[in-house]
């Protein structure tokens, strides 16, 4: 499905479609957290431009987006209850532009996991096949795109957590450059390496998309001044004279040779349209650091952003016998095993005494990882390579923490893309048994021109602009 | 070096608000396990001289702005979410008792 599908349906009709495909994919994805109440902004939308970008197009929204007046859980029981008295500065925007919210859906929880099995909710499923996971953090919204309830969707990425979803699930999957949008009225999760990013079907949805949610805003101190540009209009899938490198250290560790081979088969269809296809390489033994040094600063950055979940101001609060019994309570039963984990995990490396040997470390080496992922682009204009070395585990597979090299580099080199800040997107470059495998491509910052122009060629290429899947109950 | 026994998680968890049963210390066992193994990845590689980077980039997009009203959260929408209320103000058990 894509954007400008169904203009000739009633806003209305389109909108109670859409509700009623969440609802009938409910059952079998269990992807929602939260149906979304409709009338009152078709009332509102009456007030809008009937120009807007998406004027009239349902959206699903991750759940750790604020919405004025609608729950918004982050997928954890701490905010079960928890209902924003505004919005995110991105719904503010959609709705500026005419968007109709349509569900909250279902995340890792707080965003902290890849699997999207550690959600209050439950498991999300995979459409293709509900054995498996969706991926995460950002599952719900991705399998909805990817079973066709709606065109558009929105997620968060801080560790690949938009991009990931997107290969398993078959669709497009953006993270634009650090700053580029908002994060006002976002739950954060590790705000160094947090971004807003979405998922659609096709590249002219995905500029659509950044054209709408990009641009400054006071609120994020992140945010940057550079202005928006037309991605749409502007679009332009010539390859000639650009310089594409394949990055080597992640396509050596992948053991599946048909995942390989479509990479290989793939760039050998950009060199016919005129690239030049460069293999590229970044120190071994600090691509094996990605996963460690993430989870050092995700992990310490997530204890010290959710020390104010504690039951006292918002969220269930647990009874207790004096304020420090109340939030301990809260805490201990509000948030699950996995999420404790981590956060003593990130409590560890923030004592004084690890500060230097683990947090400052990892810092350290994130800046040496971001030096040499810059070299690379003083030779190359994208920086490509598969965006995961497996197809969407079955469920009882999906491990988040193990430690062979292809999960350590082929399986978290797409964390470069939030270390750097760069633009980052996967698209849908075939199947292996039936099941989709993507391409992530990555750019200089703020150079998402450049980025849709290249994803424009390799859709082309593989002819999977707007493919979703039937989901089999 | 420190030892990870039921004792030091407990302390870890404490310190954010926290606790941890028997069955959880047994897992954060294995995952500090798992989690030296990484650190001793971070080992192989000498930072002496590097910066830690705290943010993608350097440039600044925040200013020092005149100090006006914005973004006003009304005492009703600041209270909307809190379990207890008394008074306009959040309520919490005594603290001096």
């Amino acid at each position: 499905m894509r954007l400008s599908d169904q203009k000739d349906i009633e806003i209305r009709e389109r909108c109670e479609q859409a509700l009623a495909r969440l609802h009938a994919l409910q059952p079998s994805l269990n992807a929602v957290v939260t149906f979304c109440d409709i009338d009152e902004q078709l009332e509102a939308l009456k007030e809008k431009d009937p120009n807007g970008k998406l004027y009239g197009v349902p959206i699903v929204l991750k759940d750790n987006v604020s919405t004025k007046g609608i729950r918004t859980t982050a997928s954890s029981r701490i905010l079960d209850n928890y209902v924003p008295v505004y919005d995110a500065c991105i719904v503010e925007r959609l709705k500026a532009e005419g968007a109709i919210i349509v569900a909250k859906a279902s995340m890792d929880e707080l965003g902290m996991g890849g699997t999207n099995k550690n959600a209050y909710t439950g498991k999300v499923n995979n459409p293709y096949d509900t054995r498996r996971i969706s991926g995460g953090s950002s599952g719900g919204s991705a399998v909805l795109v990817a079973a066709g309830a709606t065109a558009v969707s929105i997620g968060t990425d801080t560790g690949d957590s938009v991009r990931k979803p997107a290969a398993y699930n078959g669709i497009i999957g953006v993270k634009p450059t650090y700053g580029r949008i908002s994060r006002y009225g976002i739950i954060p999760y590790a705000s160094s390496l947090d971004h807003v990013g979405y998922f659609t079907t096709n590249v002219e949805d995905a500029c659509t998309m950044l054209e709408v949610l990009a641009g400054r805003d006071d609120r994020d101190m992140t945010s940057s001044l550079r202005p928006v540009e037309a991605y749409r209009d502007h679009l332009n899938s010539d390859l000639r004279g650009k310089v594409i490198g394949v990055l080597e250290n992640v396509q050596e560790v992948i053991r599946d040779q048909a995942i390989r081979d479509n990479v290989e088969a793939l760039c050998e269809k950009l060199a016919a349209r005129g690239a030049q296809i460069r293999r590229v390489r970044m120190p071994q033994e600090l691509m094996e650091t990605i996963l460690p040094v993430y989870l050092t600063i995700a992990n310490a950055e997530a204890t010290a952003n959710h020390s104010n979940l504690d039951g006292i101001r918002f969220g269930m609060r647990e009874d207790g016998e004096s304020v420090e019994e109340v939030m301990k309570n809260s805490r201990t039963k509000g948030f699950s095993a996995y999420v404790r984990k981590r956060f003593i995990i990130g409590s560890y490396s923030l004592f004084v005494e690890n500060q230097d040997k683990l947090f400052r470390k990892a810092q350290k080496i994130r800046r040496m990882l971001v030096d040499h992922y810059r070299a690379l682009f003083a030779e190359c204009d994208c920086i490509l390579a598969s965006a995961a070395p497996t197809v969407a585990p079955l469920e009882d597979e999906a491990s988040d923490e193990a430690l062979g090299k292809e999960h350590l580099v082929a399986d978290n080199h797409m964390q470069l893309g939030n270390f750097s800040g760069y633009p980052s997107m996967t698209l849908p470059s075939g199947f292996v048994d039936g099941l989709p495998i993507g391409v992530n491509i990555t750019c200089r910052p703020f150079e998402e021109q450049m980025m849709f122009d290249i994803a424009k060629a390799i859709e082309e290429e593989t002819g999977l602009a707007d493919h979703t899947v039937e989901v089999k109950a | 070096m420190e030892t990870f026994d039921k004792e030091y998680f407990q302390k870890l968890a404490g310190g954010i608000m926290l606790d941890v049963n028997d069955e959880e210390v047994e897992d954060l066992k294995q995952e500090f396990a798992i989690l030296t193994s990484q650190i001793q990845l971070f080992d192989k590689v000498d930072t002496e001289g590097v910066e830690p980077m705290i943010y993608p980039f350097e440039e600044e997009t925040h200013f020092l702005r005149e100090d006006v009203v914005d973004h006003v959260l009304s005492q009703q929408d600041a209270l909307k979410n809190a379990k207890s209320v008394r008074a306009g103000h959040v309520h919490v058990p005594k603290v001096v008792k």
